[in-house]
């Protein structure tokens, strides 16, 4: 056996001890069992998980609310951010420093995540701890100041974040790829408009808190190293008097499919920002598991097909990924990359024609056994620390999915066979429906574009 | 608003694509490994607590080494059936060749090429697909490969692992295939973006005199394509050896079999004649340097201030840990509160020691940074006077109790979150790196006690010594756009 690089003899003496051919197949998978949730309701309607998990004294809180950028109506884009920016400003009794400090003597500090189907207050802390940390999180949602002496402040935080989120590419692509998607419905208005922040008052973002935010519309996460006893007497203590919310009316997306492509131009852009995809379904679907292991096998893995051809066989790109994107009742499937800017459309060809290569040909049954291990593995993964546990059970209850949907999850992704591939591919996966975005250099780029279809230039927002 | 890119993939091999201490149980020992030498005279933890101070959360550490020099750590973990492999060698890109910058990075994207028994890509899928993930990183000082994994998965790993210490077989066409690859990160994270390589990889070039700690890491891009198989080649037989490397397992290993597959795999790989380390000494700054950045793509200014640590392990050293939750972290700390909440100069004062990683994992000179982005309305001159208003008492007067009780508890739970970071990848990351660099891997079970016997007093001594504004490097980055 040779130890070569190009032909040299790198360590030529050693060659006896050598390792064998093949690695060593493993043994069997050690078998894995979700740990053990406690769920329980208020008489407010506070839904609450407990979960006692991990070695390491800490536990996350974690207050969800179904409050997200999905209601913010047309001109108010970012309002449900500023709100959230507000919340953290004090309380009936606190000071914002006050509620800093509190939660830092915690072990961690109080933090507010707007996506755009939920809202949540957030707090890592000492295990020991955590009781006061449900306290405390309740204090920030129920009771907020909205000090009017803040506002211009956190105005311009949000329009400085906007600011640098504008001057980036990829944001600048996931905004006209969801305009194309989604179009008018509030998950085509991926970032705020400075005209429309400017515009935001006080009043708007304190009602859409006070209205939308309360106990029939939250649901509370513990996980980590607690007392469980304490910790549940500190929730009933703490939310059992908040009131009731309205339910916003959300608008039913409709999303878009049909061959487009956008192209939003940056001169002097040495690489373009690419996105291809179109909509697929929700995870409500049966079909969402076999989407999954597809998604995995095309483009959602390192040694995915997409990423080997485009990353490992041509060198156009660093970091190509393919994932599906979801919310309530849909979901889209799209391959993000970028990609050196003069191999624009070769790329963008090498990605659709792995989608159509998929179309024609079942993978084998060896080739989707070692991605069905890759889903199940990382799927363990996820359910094996205390945020990746929280954002399991909140992906089971935002979208209404059965009980036992992640006890069986393991099951449904082993039993697919290659058939299931080819079959959700064709159905779903149509190379002829995907819209395409390109944020790109368009002196260079769009000629070469105009293989794929009429070209239309896009103007950010 | 979703949070729609992120950085934490700098001089990686890729992006991720997803998302009670048990004692360790005696095991035969098959080979004859040799008794770990003793710590090293400057272990960074050895000196600030006496050696048996205990922490609150405390890691079972076995370490011993090899015959051909390769350090062993264990340290089981059961929460969860999961096992991390990491294999760390003293080669970061400090040191890499002075006409080849960014070549540390490159040759680490070459270790999944190929070795002898692994072609292209099947290193990767080996991992992937028998449910493990896995990444390299190239850092100051080492450059690590990684895998978390099912805990069946251990020994194929170890092997894997061992194959490509062994020798790496790559060919002209895979070296040009990743100089694209590696030129198209650079490409993504620091050229076609406004505050690329802001301030991580901008700071350290302006700050620091020594070409070691003060050139590009990342690389020109005609150093990349100037790389040659030859290159490759004399890296991998002057750095890639088992003397210069360490082995961590962690996690949910069966402490029977795990000491005789390290033997079996990693024994027969031979040693090499290591070059010493350079001299990586910055020369004491005595004055404060300002400096400029022009970003074309930016639309806001960003500016950073980075002064030069103390030395790792020093009792300073330690002291600037709880300085940075005093000053930078979370909204109780100094600067969120003069910056933001007081004077609305930004959004988010971010910083620390090491951008790349965290306070412990280095060796060598570094820099402690604070940057934020702001607006055009307000002068770097206005934002430095406020970091000194909030600084500047810290020099004066030892902190009251109840500031130093808060920074106890956050430094605590921060080193917690060290340690689970990426699946308990984290916890590998400091025993590696304390194994690597002091001998001792067991120093990471003094961390927490050192953190919290920190006095007012020594904070207030570092403060004066090392927050001095002669100690630092102001960065103005000024928008073209936003001019």
């Amino acid at each position: 056996m040779l130890r070569t690089l190009a032909g040299l003899s790198l360590l030529g003496s050693t060659l006896a001890l050598a390792a064998p051919e093949t690695p060593p197949v493993p043994g069997p998978t050690p078998p894995f069992e979700l740990p053990a949730t406690t769920r329980f309701k208020l008489r407010n309607g506070v839904q609450v998980t407990l979960v006692p998990y991990g070695a390491v004294p800490k536990s996350n809180v974690s207050l969800v609310v179904r409050l997200g950028n999905v209601d913010e109506p047309a001109g108010q884009t970012g309002l449900t951010d500023l709100t959230g920016k507000l919340l953290l400003q004090g309380t009936g009794t606190k000071s914002a420093i006050q509620v800093a400090e509190v939660a830092a003597k915690l072990g961690g500090a109080v933090a507010v995540n707007v996506r755009e189907d939920e809202t949540s207050l957030e707090m890592e802390c000492l295990g020991d701890s955590t009781a006061e940390a449900v306290r405390l999180v309740a204090e920030v949602a129920r009771t907020p100041s909205f000090p009017a002496a803040e506002l211009a402040r956190l105005k311009g935080d949000l329009l400085r974040e906007v600011a640098i989120q504008r001057s980036q590419p990829q944001p600048l692509a996931e905004e006209a790829f969801a305009r194309a998607i989604y179009g008018s419905h509030p998950y085509g208005r991926v970032l705020p408009v400075a005209a429309e922040v400017e515009t935001f008052t006080l009043e708007q973002a304190r009602q859409l808190w006070t209205r939308y935010a309360g106990a029939d519309r939250a649901h509370l996460y513990v996980v980590g190293r607690f007392d469980p006893a304490a910790v549940r007497a500190a929730i009933e203590e703490a939310f059992g008097g908040w009131g009731k919310a309205k339910a916003p009316a959300r608008p039913r997306p409709t999303p878009h499919a049909g061959k487009r492509v956008f192209l939003v131009d940056r001169p002097g852009a040495v690489q373009s920002t690419v996105r291809i995809g179109l909509p697929v379904v929700p995870p409500t679907s049966p079909d969402y598991i076999p989407l999954v292991v597809t998604d995995t096998l095309l483009g959602g893995s390192f040694g995915s097909r997409i990423t080997a051809n485009i990353r490992e066989k041509h060198g156009y790109t660093y970091s190509p990924r393919s994932a599906l994107g979801v919310h309530p009742g849909v979901g889209v499937w799209v391959e993000q990359a970028d990609v050196t800017t003069k191999d624009t459309a070769a790329a963008l060809r090498e990605v659709l024609a792995e989608v159509e290569h998929l179309r024609k040909e079942p993978p084998t049954a060896e080739e989707l056994t070692g991605i069905q291990k890759y889903v199940a593995g990382t799927f363990v993964l996820r359910n094996s620390s205390r945020a990746g546990i929280i954002a399991q059970l909140r992906f089971v209850d935002l979208y209404g999915l059965p009980a036992d949907w992640l006890q069986t999850y393991l099951p449904r992704v082993e039993a697919l066979k290659p058939a299931d591939i080819t079959r959700v591919t064709r159905q779903y996966l149509d190379p002829s429906r995907m819209t395409l975005v390109v944020v790109g250099d368009r002196t260079v780029v769009e000629d070469s574009l105009k293989q794929f279809g009429p070209v239309k230039i896009e103007a950010p927002r | 608003m979703r949070i729609l890119f992120c950085l934490s993939l700098a001089l990686a091999l890729g992006c991720a694509h997803s998302p009670a201490a048990p004692a360790p149980a005696p095991a035969p020992a098959p080979a004859a490994p040799t008794p770990s030498p003793p710590p090293a005279a400057d272990a960074a933890a050895a000196r600030f607590v006496p050696p048996d101070a205990r922490p609150a959360f405390e890691i079972p550490v076995e370490f011993y080494t090899l015959t051909n020099g390769l350090k062993v750590v264990l340290s089981r973990d059961t929460t969860a059936p999961i096992v991390t492999v990491g294999v760390y060698y003293h080669i970061g890109f400090r040191i890499e060749p002075r006409n080849r910058t960014g070549f540390a990075h490159l040759f680490e994207h070459m270790m999944f090429q190929g070795s002898e028994n692994l072609g292209k890509l099947a290193f990767i899928q080996l991992v992937q697909r028998n449910g493990g993930i896995l990444n390299g990183s190239t850092r100051f000082d080492f450059t690590n490969y990684f895998e978390v994994v099912p805990a069946n998965v251990l020994e194929t790993m170890l092997w894997a692992e061992a194959d490509r210490m062994r020798g790496l077989k790559v060919t002209q066409d895979n070296l040009t295939n990743q100089q694209g690859v590696v030129k198209s990160e650079v490409r993504v994270n620091v050229l076609n973006r406004p505050y690329g390589g802001w301030p991580w990889l901008t700071v350290p070039q302006l700050a620091n005199k020594n070409w070691y700690n003060a050139h590009n890491f990342y690389g020109d891009l005609g150093d990349l394509d100037a790389a040659t198989l030859q290159d490759v080649q004399q890296f991998f037989t002057t750095y890639y050896a088992p003397n210069n490397a360490a082995l961590v397992v962690s996690g949910n290993f069966d402490p029977g079999p795990v000491k005789a597959w390290v033997s079996k795999y990693f024994e027969g790989i031979p040693r090499a004649d290591v070059p010493p380390v350079p001299d990586l000494t910055e020369p004491p700054q005595t004055e404060e340097q300002w400096k400029t950045v022009d970003d074309k793509l930016a639309q806001r200014p960003a500016l950073a201030v980075a002064y030069h640590m103390p030395p790792r392990g020093s009792p300073e050293f330690w002291a600037m840990a709880l300085l940075q939750q005093i000053l930078v972290e979370g909204p109780d700390s100094r600067l969120y509160q003069e910056l933001v909440q007081k004077r609305g100069l930004t959004g988010e004062v971010e910083g620390g020691a090491n951008l790349l990683g965290n306070q412990y994992d280095y060796q060598g000179p570094m820099l402690w940074m604070a940057s934020l982005f702001h607006d055009t309305g307000h002068s770097p001159k206005e934002i430095v006077a406020a970091i000194d208003t909030a600084i500047e008492p810290l020099r004066r007067a030892p902190v009251d109790q109840e500031t130093l009780d808060r920074a106890r508890v956050k430094a605590r739970s921060a080193y917690y979150a060290d340690l689970e970071r990426l699946y308990g990848f984290g916890r590998a990351d400091l025993l590696a790196t304390h194994a690597l660099f002091d001998g001792d891997p067991a120093a990471v079970n003094r961390i927490e006690p050192s953190l919290l016997a920190v006095t007012p007093e020594l904070i207030q001594r570092t403060a004066q010594e090392w927050l001095r504004p002669t100690n630092r490097t102001v960065v103005a980055l000024q928008p073209a756009g936003g001019k």
